[in-house]
């Protein structure tokens, strides 16, 4: 059986080699169609990569707030489940503002695999240097859970958030706000919050200007400072979860709201526009992918189709000899088949040098240099291989079907 | 001598309109180590007869006997298999692959049939080669050769799986009268010495003078049948 497909193979191979130019053009074609694919794909799926990193990660995945979308059930409704009570007009007692018994949630959301729950408590002060006032909504935050969560760390000019830690009274603003209350890098500034405590805060930190997530008008605090500031001891007010899986996100919110009520939401909410977008963008892509190899497959249909055509009185002989009707099929499936993979061989190293001439350029947005996001996963290499391998098996077959009714007599005949 | 293969009210009909009858109700029987020629006037039928013999071409009534077995409800992949083990065929054109050398372009059958490895293979091809006095073209590609030297590899090609039946459809229609001479010998050395069955369809009366059995053909039908001493 080997001997045979070796058999086949060599009559196949004889063929291309003949054909030279026509070879050379099917398999340019298919190295052409896999390159762009791979150059194409790296970028988008690059990009679409450095989308999610840029708006997605920078906030956690989901946020657990101190709200409720509705109201609490009333005893008077618990207690007669679906019956017709209605009631109203009923006083509600007042609650504390903050999450009850965080550290159950955050132990819940902690034993999911992968994920991450960050407390943190946040609040409105006034920072005050000089004459002037400029409001402040201070986070108070654990440094090093908040670094797993959020993309936070990355986004700061100056200084580390772990710096929190080690200096009294540390905060992180941004860098604009630093400016115009004419602060620096480890200079102190009264904060007094709304209910009349006062503190010396020293800048530890600067957040960039320029990023969409993070208002210049946050600050970041340890959170039991902030606690202490905001006069709200052991009360958080937001979970911040990261998740292994930011697609689950919706579903993994959801079910926190189900079972505590209170508002989870996810980044599917906060940017639904975006969603579709990406998928949008995914359909233009696989859109013009899948155009780039249906050409490139086209290179070989003829290239099989032809090789069928010119080799009709082969065909005859070599069924009069006694190789059958499947054996010279395979012929030209081999034929096609050996095009497509010369062509995704050559392809791929194509893709990965146009890989490495887009990574290489690089472009000045906002005063920063970037380089373009490049995905060089080997998944695309593979997708792209399986793709025109699948092409190119469907544009050899359908002409070496052809070889099979070529009737040996009449060639036999026709050339006698 | 032995009957291999018997042709039993064997009809070809080309289903056209108004249907054509190539070869009509042909009874016939090719025996061993007997030169058989089938002669008559062009259009006559004896080349479609030639096919359906060869299992080229399916007949369409009557039956083929190869050993008294029965094969006209064959599959196309048993009917190759059984060209590529019991039939050779050589044609009026040499019909080698251009892009195969002599040597390959013998190996290709015994490749196919697979019995031999590669080395065995073409050892066999070399030896067969040598037998028709070519041990030295061998490497060379069949453009390379004379019109004799092609028809001698085309029989050898046509020998490679030791086939009992050798089909020939006018083999030495474009060859001088030496080279001729040289196939005729050796078609009736493979029937005499070698036992096997050898059936050529010729209208070169000299071939069918040297012929064990002459088969004469007119309008599809075998008119006579003459065993000639």
């Amino acid at each position: 059986m080997n001997g045979r497909l070796a058999l086949l193979f060599h009559i196949a191979s004889k063929h291309l080699l003949v054909r030279r130019r026509q070879t050379l053009v099917a398999v340019s074609g298919v190295a052409v169609g896999v390159g762009f694919f791979l150059a194409v794909s790296a970028l988008m799926v690059g990009s679409q990569a450095d989308f999610v990193k840029t708006l997605i990660d920078a906030a956690p995945h989901i946020i657990v707030y101190d709200e409720l979308r509705s109201p609490p059930p009333q005893p008077g409704v618990r207690s007669f489940p679906g019956g017709a009570v209605a009631l109203r007009g009923y006083k509600v007692r007042n609650e504390v503002r903050g999450i009850r018994d965080w550290p159950a949630i955050v132990r819940t959301i902690d034993a999911i695999p992968g994920a991450i729950g960050s407390p943190s408590l946040s609040g409105a002060v006034t920072l005050r240097m000089g004459g002037r006032d400029e409001p402040l909504g201070v986070i108070g935050i654990d440094p090093t859970i908040e670094t797993r969560v959020s993309t936070i760390a990355d986004k700061l000019r100056k200084g580390h958030l772990s710096d929190l830690e080690q200096v009294q009274g540390g905060v992180i603003i941004g860098e604009e706000m630093a400016m115009r209350l004419g602060l620096g890098m480890g200079d102190v500034v009264g904060a007094t919050s709304a209910g009349g405590a006062t503190r010396s805060l020293r800048i530890v930190g600067l957040v960039k200007k320029g990023q969409i997530q993070l208002g210049q008008t946050s600050g970041y605090m340890l959170l039991r400072e902030a606690q202490s500031l905001l006069n709200r001891p052991y009360i958080i007010n937001r979970i911040g979860i990261h998740l292994a899986d930011p697609y689950s996100a919706e579903e993994v919110a959801h079910r926190l709201e189900t079972r505590y009520s209170y508002k989870a939401e996810s980044w599917h909410e906060r940017s639904a526009d975006f969603l579709g977008l990406l998928v949008t963008r995914n359909a233009i892509m696989y859109t013009v992918v899948s155009a780039i190899l249906l050409v490139a497959s086209f290179g070989i249909y003829t290239a099989v189709s032809n090789s069928v055509a010119d080799k009709r009185r082969d065909i005859a002989i070599l069924r009069s000899m006694g190789f059958s009707q499947g054996d010279l099929q395979l012929v030209f499936v081999m034929e096609g088949l050996a095009l497509a993979f010369t062509g995704i061989l050559v392809g791929w190293m194509l893709g990965f040098l146009l890989m490495n001439i887009l990574g290489s350029l690089d472009f000045p947005i906002g005063g920063e240099n970037q380089k373009f996001p490049i995905d060089r996963s080997f998944r695309q290499y593979l997708i792209a291989a399986a793709s025109s391998l699948l092409a190119g098996v469907v544009a050899s077959w359908l002409p070496a079907r052809k070889s099979a009714r070529v009737d040996p007599v009449d060639i036999l005949r026709g050339a006698a | 001598m032995s009957a291999i293969l018997t042709a039993e009210q064997l009809s070809r009909v080309l289903p056209v309109d108004p249907p054509v009858t190539l070869v009509d109700n042909a009874d016939l029987t090719i025996e061993t180590g007997c030169f058989t020629a089938i002669v008559g006037p062009s259009g006559c039928g004896k080349s479609s007869l030639l096919y359906l013999l060869g299992l080229i071409d399916r007949p369409t009534g009557g039956r083929l006997l190869l050993e008294g077995e029965e094969l006209t409800s064959l599959s196309g992949d048993e009917r190759a298999r059984i060209r590529l083990e019991h039939f050779g065929f050589v044609f009026q054109f040499h019909f080698l692959l251009p892009e195969f050398n002599a040597l390959e372009n013998v190996m290709l059958p015994i490749r196919r049939l697979g019995r031999l490895d590669k080395a065995g293979a073409e050892a066999r091809a070399r030896q067969l080669l040598g037998n028709m006095g070519l041990g030295d073209k061998a490497e060379k590609s069949p453009d390379k050769l004379s019109g004799g030297e092609r028809q001698r590899v085309a029989i050898a090609r046509a020998l490679a799986n030791d086939p009992q039946i050798i089909l020939g459809d006018e083999p030495t229609g474009n060859l001088d009268s030496a080279n001729s001479a040289r196939v005729v010998d050796l078609f009736r050395q493979l029937a005499h010495e070698q036992g096997r069955a050898v059936v050529c369809v010729t209208h070169d009366l000299a071939i069918a003078d040297v012929a064990d059995v002459r088969v004469t053909m007119l309008d599809g039908r075998i008119t006579d049948v003459r065993h000639q001493t």
